[in-house]
């Protein structure tokens, strides 16, 4: 899936992004770290754009979303009626059961992942042999673990918000 | 006061059960359909539109299952009755319309309503903590389906088979949340219950 430079907007959100280059996630080994102050729309960008985009384009995918506490509830109850069992699993466990079972999957998508594991080293550890790209929200500043930086190209994209179009935040995405 | 506001709800769901679901009125679809729009209407301006269509997606697949066993039990004739998709469709409308009154007319009770009413502080709690709950669980419902939707697993098979896992999934996503989302502010409410009541002593 690729995405192309150009406006894209976000009405019921107040965002009005600005793309000034194209993303190609299709590339493989690549890894994104879509970085930006809070409020500037990453999440939404992630929800409202690429994920639709992934979904029409019949892209598989896992997302693991910023508010992951909340979405364990659905993983357990996924993982249940997949006939595994999860009463006892804590989180790290349900999260490896998952992604161990998403083998079809090519892209890996995470929403502020690092504040609930800053070293999430191990995401790569268990999906990197099927994963051909990452997608990172983060608002720290390091980005992956050395092993991983000779595997996977990694590209920074930077959300700047740049003035207010009535109601709407117009924010610049590019790539640093 | 907080009782007179109490025993007037209670009337209002006892009529409505009364009349509509357990009463005279229930085998009248005309009156039926009106009633059902009624408490949609009435959802509409408590809530908003938007919240009244997530609430009728969340209805859908019940009212569904009920419409598609009624009409099996009517083509097959089950146990020599003739009035199956007449009940049936009586069914579709007083289950969604008795859910969403129920659901509308228990947020006019509210946190300060519970406080004050006679009863011990431990009964409170448990009423507080059943009412923060069940608020939450409701907000909570769009964003288990979103994820959900997010599930390429979930999606392999037929449209119906993909639809059934996805609500099945809900429902227990919706249980997990809301037993451990009462044990915890349960025990947090008497916590802080406890740590004022003692630092008043």
């Amino acid at each position: 899936m690729e995405l192309k430079k150009g406006k894209y907007r976000l009405e019921e959100r107040g965002l009005n992004f600005s793309l000034s280059d194209d993303l190609n996630f299709n590339n493989k080994k690549s890894c994104f770290y879509f970085r930006g102050g809070n409020g500037f729309g990453k999440t939404s960008f992630l929800e409202k754009i690429i994920i639709p985009g992934f979904k029409n384009a019949n892209a598989q995918y896992i997302y693991i979303g910023q508010d992951m506490r909340t979405q364990l509830y659905t993983l357990r109850a996924l993982l249940s009626v997949q006939g595994f069992k999860v009463a006892n699993n804590d989180e790290m466990e349900l999260l490896r059961l998952w992604i161990n079972n998403s083998r079809s999957a090519t892209v890996f998508i995470l929403d502020e992942f690092d504040k609930y594991f800053p070293d999430h080293g191990f995401i790569f550890d268990w999906s990197d042999s099927f994963i051909q790209t990452y997608i990172f929200v983060t608002h720290l500043g390091g980005s992956r673990p050395d092993a991983v930086a000779q595997k996977f190209k990694t590209s920074n994209v930077k959300f700047e918000l740049i003035g207010f179009d009535g109601h709407l935040k117009n924010v610049q995405i590019g790539k640093e | 006061m907080v009782i007179f506001k109490l025993a007037i709800i209670c009337i209002f769901i006892f009529t409505f059960f009364g009349l509509f679901v357990f009463g005279p009125l229930y085998d009248h679809i005309p009156i039926q359909a009106v009633a059902f729009v009624a408490v949609i209407g009435w959802n509409v301006l408590r809530f908003s539109v938007r919240e009244t269509i997530s609430l009728l997606k969340f209805c859908f697949p019940f009212v569904l299952s009920l419409f598609i066993f009624g009409l099996i039990f009517h083509f097959t004739r089950l146990l020599g009755r003739q009035d199956w998709l007449e009940d049936t469709l009586i069914k579709c409308l007083v289950f969604p319309s008795s859910l969403v009154f129920l659901k509308v007319i228990l947020t006019y009770i509210t946190y300060l309503d519970i406080l004050n009413l006679p009863i011990s502080m431990k009964k409170r709690v448990d009423l507080i903590t059943v009412k923060s709950a069940f608020s939450k669980g409701e907000k909570i419902l769009r964003r288990f389906s979103w994820y959900l939707n997010t599930y390429p697993e979930l999606k392999s098979g037929s449209k119906i088979k993909y639809t059934l896992k996805k609500y099945v999934c809900l429902i227990i996503a919706l249980y997990l949340y809301l037993y451990e989302e009462i044990e915890n502010s349960n025990r947090l409410l008497r916590n802080r219950y406890q740590h004022l009541y003692e630092a008043r002593e």
